[in-house]
C-alpha cells in the first residue's frame, strides 16, 4: 500500500481506477497534468463546488471508492467544455460520466430522476411523458389539438433487449 | 431532398413549437422529412447509467433511420445530435462494442448501417441548402432585427467527435440569421451553457445559469434570443419566469426557435410556426418585425 | 580456408543477464570456419579489443564476427580496432545481441539465447562472404555555406570565419539579427540584446572572410559532402547597395503606409525603408507588393527618386542567381511565434488588449512602436493590471505537444520589465501550469520576480472574456488557495510557445533534412551526434533544430562551428564504402533506379559503347547513402550495394532457416 487518505483514511482502489480507464475508450486520463483549464471554466464550479481537476487527480490515484458514493458526480452539466480545452485530451466529463456508470453498478444512490427516466424509456421508448402547454393567452394544446403526428410505440423486442444492455458492465 | 427525422423525447412531448416550424419551413425549401416509426429516447439520461446501454439507443435510432432506406437523418436537438455521434464513433472505433450492439439489434429484426450522415437543422440549413436558397426565398425580410445567438453545448463540442460548427468561432446560425436580414452581435457568454442537464438533479442551479445568461444577453438592449435545441428552448423560454425567480431578476427577454424566425421571413402564418406557445414575450418581438 | 573469430560481449548485463552468453560462444565454436569463439564482459573497452587485435595475429583470423549492442553504438570502433591489427576493417560483422535480442526479449531468456546462436549462425554466413572494401578519399572546399543570419548563424559565421574558412551567410530578410534583434531585453542578465548582438551583426557584416548576402534565399542544391553546389536567390532591393548611406530620407516621403514585420505589424513603415533600427546592412530596400512603381509597373510616384542625393535607388534592379561551391552547410534558420488566433478562446486577434510575448518585446524596446513605453498597443493607454498567461499553444496536444523551453523565462523577464518600467502601482500576475527556471541563474531570476511583488496564480484560465470598455475578464482556479479567482486585467500578455518556421518545409526539400514529429529538424542523434543533419555535412544550429534559449543557441552555433571545422580542415574526407555499384554490362538504362532514388545519387548518362551510344546508370559515390531502393528496384540485378548483394543475403537466410529445417518444418 503506497498511500492513505490521511483525512478519510481511504486507501487506493487500482482495480476502480482499471475499470474506469476501461469504460474511457482510451481517453488519456493518465496524461492530465493539473493545469486547472477545465475546472477554470467549469460550468458547475460556482453553483455546485464541481472541480474536474479534482476528480481527475483522485481518480489517477485510484482513490475511486469516495467519488463513487460522493453527490459531486451528478453536479456535472455535461457542457463539454473540459472535453474541448484540455491540452493533454484527458477529458474529465467522460471520467465523471464512467464514475456515474460505476456508481449504477454498485447500486450505490443516484438522482431519482435519472431512474424515473430509464423506467420511462422501457415503458413506451421516451424519456419524457407528452405534456400539455398552456399557451400566453391560456389555450391548452397538446400534440393532437396542434395537428402534429401520433408518437408511434416501440416493437416488442424492444424492453427485452434494452433491460440486456443495461447489464453490460 | 428527403431525409429522415428523428425527433427525440423534448421535442415531441413539449417542444411543440420547435417541431411545427422545422415541419413548416423546410418543405419551403425543397426537403421532405420521412418519420421514424417507432418514438425512441436517444439515450441521453441513459449515459449517466449505462454508457453501452446509451450507446444501443443511439445506433438504435440509426437503425430505425435505416428503415426509410434514406441515408440522411436530421435531428433538430443538440442533446440527442452529440449522444448519437458518440454512439457513431463507438461503432466505428471499437469493433467489439460494434459486434456486441449489431447482434443485439438483429434480435430486433435491426441493422446498422454506418452510411448514414446525421444532420442537425442548423448544419442542414447552412450547408445543405445554402443561404442564397433561403435568402431567395425570403418573403419578408427581417430588417432592423437585432439578436443574440445561442448555440449551445452539444453541436459545437467536442470538436474531435466532428460537430456540427466551431466550437470557440460558431458562425453559422449567425450568418443564417444575417441571410434573413436581421443582425446579430458577439457577447462575451456567448459559448454559455444552458445548464438544462441539471434540471435532473440540481433543478435551481439550472435555472441560475440559464437566467444568469439571460440577464446578460438583456443588458445588450437586443429583440431577442434564437435558440436550435429543444432543451435550451425550455430553459430559456418555457422557464424564463422561474428562472428569473430564482436570481432575483427580472428578466423579459423574447426566445425563439431559429425554424420560426425562418419561416416568419419566409412568410409563414405566426400561430402554424407554434409562436402562440412560446412562454417568453413573444409579442414585443413580433411587433418589430417588419410586415 | 576462411579463418573467423566470433566474439560474444556480455555488454555488462545488458546482454548478459537475458542471454547465455557462454552458450553462444560455445555453440560459435562449432559452426564451419569458425576458428576461436570466446566471450566477454566489455567487447568494446580496451582489453576487448586487444583480445580481438590478438587474436587476429595469433590465430591468422581473416574474419570477425562481434555479437554485441547495436553497430550504430562501436561498429567504427571495431572497425579501426581490426584495421590496426592489420586486417580489412569491412571484414567484420557486428551481430545484434542487445537492440535485437535481450531487450525486447528480456522475458524469454530460453527463446532469446536460441535467437542469439541464430544470428550468430548468420552473421558467420555472411561474413564469410564479405570483400575487403576501401574508404575513398574525396577533396573538400574549405568553405561553408551558415543559412539564416540570426544570433546561430552570426555567431557560426564569425567562429569558422576567424579559423581562417570563407563562409556565405545568407539572410532572408533585408538585415541580420533575426530574433534577438527584436528583443528588448534577454534573461536573466537583463542584458540589453540590442547592445549585445549588434557587435556581431557588424563584425559579420565587416569580417574578410565573410560574404553577407541579406535579402537572399537559397533555391537549390546540388552535390554531396564536401562538394556542395548551392544555388542562392538575391531578390533585389531596388537600391544599389554600394551607393544607400542609411539616411533615410527616402523613407519620409514615400507615400505608401506596410505593416512592419520587424515590430510585428503594430505600427507602419513605408514602401522604401530600412528594415530595423539597428539593421545591418544599414541600406534601404523598396517592398515591391506595396510600392505604387513597382506593383503597378508604370511610371508614378517616384518621390524617393527626387531626394536621394546618392542616386541610389534603382527600379530596374533584378533578382540576382549565385551559384557557390562549399563544403559544409550550417543550417540556422530559426523559428517562429504560435499564432495565438489559431487558440481562439484565448482572445487574441480579437481583444485588442491580448498581445503576443513578441509583441510585448517590440513595445517594450526604446525603439519599436512606442518607444518603450508599455501601452495596450491598440488603446493606447499604460496597463493598471497585467496578467500573464502560460503556455500558449505549447504542452498542448491540440496545437503543439512540446514544451516551448522558454516562455516561463520570457514572461518573468517581462513581468520584471514591467513592473521596473510601471512602478509599484500596477498589480501583475502569471498563470502558469509548470514555472520552468531551468538554467544559470534562472531560479535566482525567477526569485527575482517574486521579490518585486509579481504575484503567480497557479492556474491557466479557460478562457478570457472582454468587457465592453475593452478590458479583460476571466476567471481562474488557482491551486494554491483552491479558489476560483476572477481576474480583471486591462492588458494580457500570452506566452506565445515558438513552432518550426513556415520555411521549414522548403528547408526539407532542398536540404533533404529530416524533420522530428514535433516539426523541428532532426538531429542524427540527441545524445551522441546532436549538431549533425540527416544529410552528410549539413549542420544544425539554434531553434531550427527544436525552442531553446540564446546561452543554448550560442553554444550549439559554435559547435556546429566546430563540426564544420572538423570535417573540412583536413582538405579532404574519407567516404565510407558501402555504396550501391552498378555492374554496366547488366544496366539497361531504363532508368527506374534514377527515379527512385531519395538522394539523387544515381545519373543515368549517354555512354559510348562499342562505337554505339547507350545509357547507363552512374553512381556518385559521395551522395550514395547505401539505402538499397535501387538494387532492390532494378529488374536485372546490375545494382548491388557492397557488403548486401543477394548471395550475402541469400546465405543468411539460408543460415537462418537451417536450425529449423533440421527440427523439421515450422
Amino acid at each position: 500500500m503506497s498511500l492513505v487518505d490521511s483525512m478519510s483514511m481511504a486507501k487506493p482502489n487500482p482495480q476502480a481506477r482499471e475499470r474506469i480507464l476501461v469504460k474511457l475508450h482510451g481517453r488519456e486520463l493518465l496524461n492530465c497534468f493539473q493545469c486547472m483549464k477545465c475546472t477554470s471554466g467549469c460550468t458547475a464550479l460556482k453553483l455546485l463546488e464541481l472541480k474536474p481537476h479534482e476528480i481527475e487527480k483522485l481518480v489517477n490515484l485510484s482513490l475511486v471508492d469516495e467519488l463513487a458514493s460522493s453527490d459531486i458526480i451528478w453536479t456535472c452539466a455535461t457542457c463539454l467544455k473540459c472535453v474541448q480545452r484540455c491540452p493533454q485530451k484527458a477529458s474529465p466529463y467522460h471520467v465523471i460520466m464512467a464514475l456515474r456508470n460505476l456508481t449504477v453498478e454498485r447500486e450505490v444512490k443516484v438522482p431519482e430522476a435519472y431512474m424515473k427516466a430509464v423506467s420511462l424509456v422501457l415503458e413506451s421508448g421516451l424519456a419524457e411523458a407528452a405534456q400539455k402547454i398552456t399557451t400566453r393567452t391560456m389555450q391548452i394544446c397538446d400534440r393532437e389539438s396542434l395537428k402534429l403526428p401520433k408518437i408511434g410505440t416501440p416493437r416488442e423486442s424492444f424492453q427485452a433487449v434494452f433491460l440486456k444492455t443495461l447489464e453490460e458492465k | 431532398m428527403k431525409l429522415a427525422a428523428f425527433w427525440g423525447c423534448r421535442i415531441l412531448t413539449s417542444q411543440y413549437a420547435y417541431e411545427m416550424s422545422v415541419r413548416e419551413v423546410l418543405p419551403k425549401l425543397g426537403v421532405e422529412l420521412v418519420d421514424l416509426r417507432e418514438a425512441l429516447c436517444c439515450g441521453d439520461p441513459v449515459k449517466s447509467v449505462n454508457d453501452f446501454a446509451a450507446n444501443y439507443l443511439g445506433a438504435r435510432v440509426l437503425a430505425l433511420a435505416n428503415l426509410t432506406g434514406l441515408c440522411d437523418v436530421l435531428v433538430p436537438c443538440n442533446r440527442c445530435h452529440f449522444v448519437i455521434s458518440e454512439a457513431k464513433h463507438l461503432l466505428e472505433t471499437d469493433v467489439r462494442a460494434r459486434a456486441k450492439i449489431e447482434d443485439l439489434l438483429k434480435e430486433e429484426n435491426l441493422g446498422y448501417n454506418p452510411n448514414i450522415r446525421l444532420w442537425h437543422t442548423i448544419d442542414l440549413l447552412h450547408d445543405c441548402i445554402g443561404l442564397s436558397r433561403i435568402r431567395r426565398t425570403v418573403a419578408r425580410p427581417l430588417k432592423g432585427l437585432k439578436l443574440a445567438v445561442h448555440y449551445g453545448c452539444q453541436i459545437l463540442r467536442y470538436s474531435s467527435l466532428g460537430r456540427v460548427d466551431d466550437a470557440e468561432n460558431p458562425r453559422k446560425l449567425d450568418e443564417l440569421i444575417k441571410t434573413l436580414g436581421a443582425e446579430t452581435l458577439d457577447y462575451a457568454e456567448r459559448l454559455d451553457c444552458c445548464g438544462s442537464a441539471l434540471m435532473y438533479s440540481h433543478a435551481d442551479s439550472a435555472l441560475s445559469l440559464a437566467s444568469s445568461k439571460l440577464k446578460a444577453i438583456q443588458a445588450l438592449n437586443v429583440d431577442g434570443l434564437v435558440v436550435s435545441c429543444p432543451d435550451c428552448g425550455y430553459m430559456f423560454d418555457a422557464k424564463q419566469k422561474d428562472g428569473a425567480s430564482v436570481i432575483g431578476a427580472k428578466l423579459s427577454l423574447p426566445v425563439l426557435y431559429y425554424t420560426q424566425l425562418l419561416g416568419l421571413a419566409l412568410g409563414i402564418a405566426q400561430d402554424k410556426l407554434g409562436l402562440h406557445l412560446n412562454q417568453s414575450p413573444i409579442d414585443q418581438f413580433l411587433a418589430k418585425v417588419p410586415v | 580456408m576462411t579463418r573467423i573469430g566470433v566474439y560474444v560481449c556480455h555488454c555488462g548485463l545488458n546482454i548478459a543477464g537475458i542471454v547465455d552468453v557462454e552458450r553462444v560462444a560455445e555453440y560459435a565454436k562449432s559452426l564451419p570456419n569458425v576458428a576461436v569463439a570466446k566471450d566477454y564482459t566489455y567487447m568494446c573497452s580496451d582489453p576487448g579489443q586487444r583480445m580481438i587485435q590478438d587474436d587476429i595475429k595469433a590465430h591468422k583470423l581473416d574474419r570477425v564476427v562481434i555479437a554485441t549492442c547495436s553497430p550504430r553504438m562501436h561498429e567504427e570502433t571495431f572497425r579501426k580496432a581490426v584495421a590496426e591489427a592489420g586486417l580489412n576493417p569491412y571484414l567484420t560483422e557486428i551481430v545484434n545481441l542487445r537492440e535485437q535480442v535481450s531487450w525486447p526479449h528480456t522475458h524469454e531468456p530460453e527463446k532469446a539465447t536460441e535467437k542469439a546462436k541464430a544470428l550468430v549462425r548468420m552473421g558467420v554466413a555472411r561474413v564469410r562472404l564479405s570483400e575487403p572494401l576501401k574508404k575513398r578519399k574525396v577533396s573538400v572546399e574549405k568553405n561553408v555555406l551558415v543559412v539564416g543570419g540570426g544570433i546561430a548563424g552570426i555567431q557560426a559565421s564569425l567562429d569558422l570565419a576567424n579559423a581562417g574558412f570563407k563562409v556565405c551567410l545568407v539572410e532572408k530578410a533585408p538585415s541580420v539579427g533575426g530574433r534577438m534583434a527584436q528583443l528588448d531585453k534577454t534573461f536573466p542578465t537583463l542584458d540589453c540584446s540590442a547592445c549585445i548582438l549588434t557587435p556581431k551583426m557588424v563584425d559579420v557584416a565587416k569580417h574578410p572572410n565573410i560574404t553577407l548576402l541579406t535579402n537572399s534565399e537559397v533555391v537549390g542544391l546540388k552535390g554531396f559532402v564536401g562538394n556542395f553546389e548551392v544555388s542562392i536567390l538575391k531578390k533585389p532591393r531596388y537600391v544599389d547597395e554600394s551607393r544607400c548611406v542609411g539616411c533615410e530620407l527616402c523613407t519620409k516621403v514615400c507615400p505608401v503606409k506596410v505593416p512592419d514585420r520587424f515590430n510585428e505589424k503594430l505600427d507602419q513603415t513605408r514602401a522604401i525603408s530600412i528594415y530595423s533600427s539597428h539593421a545591418v546592412p544599414k541600406i534601404a530596400a523598396v517592398n515591391s507588393s506595396y510600392c505604387l512603381r513597382l506593383k503597378t509597373g508604370k511610371d508614378v510616384c517616384g518621390k524617393c527618386l527626387e531626394v536621394c542625393e546618392a542616386k541610389a535607388i534603382d527600379f530596374g534592379q533584378k533578382p540576382e542567381t549565385i551559384q557557390i561551391r562549399v563544403g559544409g552547410i550550417i543550417l540556422a534558420v530559426g523559428s517562429d511565434v504560435f499564432d495565438a488566433s489559431k487558440m481562439c478562446e484565448a482572445g487574441y486577434g480579437r481583444f485588442p488588449n491580448v498581445i503576443s510575448n513578441i509583441e510585448f518585446e517590440r513595445i517594450s524596446d526604446a525603439s519599436g512602436p512606442t518607444q518603450g513605453k508599455i501601452l495596450s498597443p491598440k488603446t493606447g493607454q499604460p496597463p493598471k493590471n497585467m496578467v500573464f498567461i502560460q503556455c500558449i499553444g505549447s504542452r498542448d496536444k491540440r496545437f503543439h505537444e512540446y514544451c516551448c523551453r522558454v516562455g516561463c523565462m520570457v514572461s518573468l523577464k517581462q513581468a520584471i520589465l514591467a513592473r521596473e518600467k510601471l512602478g509599484e502601482d500596477v498589480n501583475i500576475y502569471v498563470c502558469f501550469n509548470d514555472l520552468r527556471s531551468f538554467g544559470k541563474g534562472y531560479e535566482e531570476f525567477y526569485r527575482r520576480a517574486r521579490d518585486m511583488d509579481i504575484n503567480f496564480v497557479a492556474g491557466i484560465p479557460s478562457d478570457i472574456r472582454m468587457a465592453a470598455d475593452g478590458s479583460l475578464y476571466f476567471d481562474v482556479f488557482d491551486r494554491g488557495t483552491n479558489k476560483l479567482l476572477e481576474m480583471h486585467a486591462d492588458l494580457v500578455v500570452l506566452a506565445n510557445g515558438l513552432v518550426p518556421s513556415e520555411d521549414i518545409k522548403k528547408i526539407n526539400e532542398i536540404f533533404h533534412a529530416l524533420r522530428s514529429a514535433d516539426g523541428f529538424l532532426l538531429e542524427v542523434h540527441p545524445k551522441l551526434r546532436p549538431l549533425e543533419c540527416s544529410t552528410a555535412g549539413i549542420f544544425l544550429a539554434g531553434t531550427c533544430q527544436g525552442p531553446k534559449d540564446i546561452p543554448d543557441t550560442v553554444a550549439q552555433a559554435s559547435g556546429a562551428a566546430a563540426k564544420a571545422l572538423d570535417l573540412l580542415s583536413s582538405g579532404e574526407i574519407e567516404l565510407e564504402p558501402l555504396k550501391a555499384v552498378i555492374d554496366k554490362d547488366l544496366c539497361s538504362g531504363c532508368r527506374v533506379c534514377e527515379s527512385l532514388c531519395p538522394f539523387l545519387a544515381i545519373e543515368v548518362k549517354n555512354e559510348e559503347e562499342d562505337d554505339a551510344e547507350k545509357l547507363r546508370a552512374e553512381v556518385i559515390e559521395a551522395v550514395c547513402q547505401g539505402c538499397g531502393l535501387c538494387s532492390a528496384a532494378c529488374p536485372t540485378g546490375a545494382i548491388k550495394i557492397q557488403q548486401y548483394g543477394s548471395k550475402q543475403v541469400l546465405a543468411q537466410v539460408d543460415a537462418a532457416l537451417t536450425e529449423i529445417s533440421a527440427k523439421g518444418g515450422n
